[in-house]
């Protein structure tokens, strides 16, 4: 198998973008190759280890500090819920 | 015979359920309701008003602090690049268009000023923050998954943080970094195969 094209299939099955039919196929095919079922598993737990990686915590002391650079430039930007005030409020049900 | 009063009693407990209901599950019209608002405060925004930048900040705030934090590695930079961040936003309102392209012009502003701050400080030497709680084990091994990050070529690192962290589309990312999609994916697939070379023994032992 043409080696560029063998590294392209294991990239994509690492990162599980191969349909079902074609991953089972290439797992069928690592079951006697050693080589080839190294490279898929190592690489599909380097992205499953990424994937699982925690996102940076968003504080509300991150939040505070950001503005008050913002204020310290000068601007006034009178955080506010993302929903303009018209949006926040719904009428009564009539009828 | 069942009383007005008690009509009324049932009705508001009614009402009361269904709030909760929907407050604790987002309604199919919410996602078109929040991006109706953005367009509302980018179009305010766009005409000089400072105050539509608080309402900006709210809905994008958190992500670009996650975005920069992973570019920069540490807390402190990364607050800072945010400001930094929505203060261009303002004084580039001129250029502002209250459509799906805000998103990748806002993350572009934010990219270039994660480079230009790594170019001054060289903040790749300096070592993240130890943010992760858990597990002595498993903080480690974060930690780890982390530093190898941090430690990858920029053209590297950034595909992973876009696609795996951010879990932008392929397109999307390729906007942002000026590339093709199949550029961006031979990016993305190298980074990978190049953190796994990194992580080395780390990977061997948890497979």
């Amino acid at each position: 198998m043409n080696s560029e094209f063998y590294k392209k299939l294991v990239d994509l099955y690492a990162g599980r973008e191969l349909p079902s039919e074609l991953e089972d196929q290439m797992e069928m095919a690592a079951f006697n190759d050693q080589e080839l079922s190294h490279d898929m598993s190592t690489l599909r737990r380097t992205v499953d280890m990424v994937h699982a990686e925690p996102a940076p915590e968003f504080t509300e002391e991150s939040y505070q500090r950001i503005l008050i650079r913002l204020y310290a430039s000068g601007i006034d930007p009178q955080p506010k819920s993302p929903i303009p005030s018209h949006f926040q409020y719904q009428l009564p049900i009539q009828g | 015979m069942v009383s007005k009063r008690a009509k009324a009693g049932v009705i508001l407990s009614l009402r009361a359920s269904i709030r909760s209901v929907r407050s604790s599950f987002p309604m199919p019209n919410d996602a078109l309701r929040d991006t109706l608002a953005e367009k509302r405060w980018l179009h305010a925004l766009s005409e000089g008003d400072p105050a539509a930048l608080g309402a900006i900040y709210e809905i994008y705030g958190e992500r670009i602090f996650r975005y920069t934090f992973r570019m920069l590695g540490n807390r402190s930079d990364a607050e800072d690049a945010t400001a930094e961040t929505f203060l261009r936003v303002l004084r580039r309102s001129a250029e502002l268009r209250a459509d799906g392209a805000f998103r990748t012009w806002l993350f572009r502003i934010a990219r270039n000023l994660c480079i230009d701050k790594m170019r001054q400080h060289k903040l790749m030497e300096l070592p993240p923050d130890a943010q992760y709680a858990g597990a002595e084990e498993q903080s480690t091994l974060r930690v780890t998954v982390q530093q190898a990050l941090n430690d990858l070529p920029v053209e590297y690192r950034e595909p992973l943080i876009f696609c795996d962290l951010e879990e932008m589309s392929a397109q999307e990312a390729a906007d942002l970094l000026r590339i093709s999609v199949p550029a961006l994916k031979s990016r993305l697939y190298r980074g990978r195969r190049a953190l796994r070379d990194k992580l080395g023994s780390l990977i061997e032992r948890t497979t």
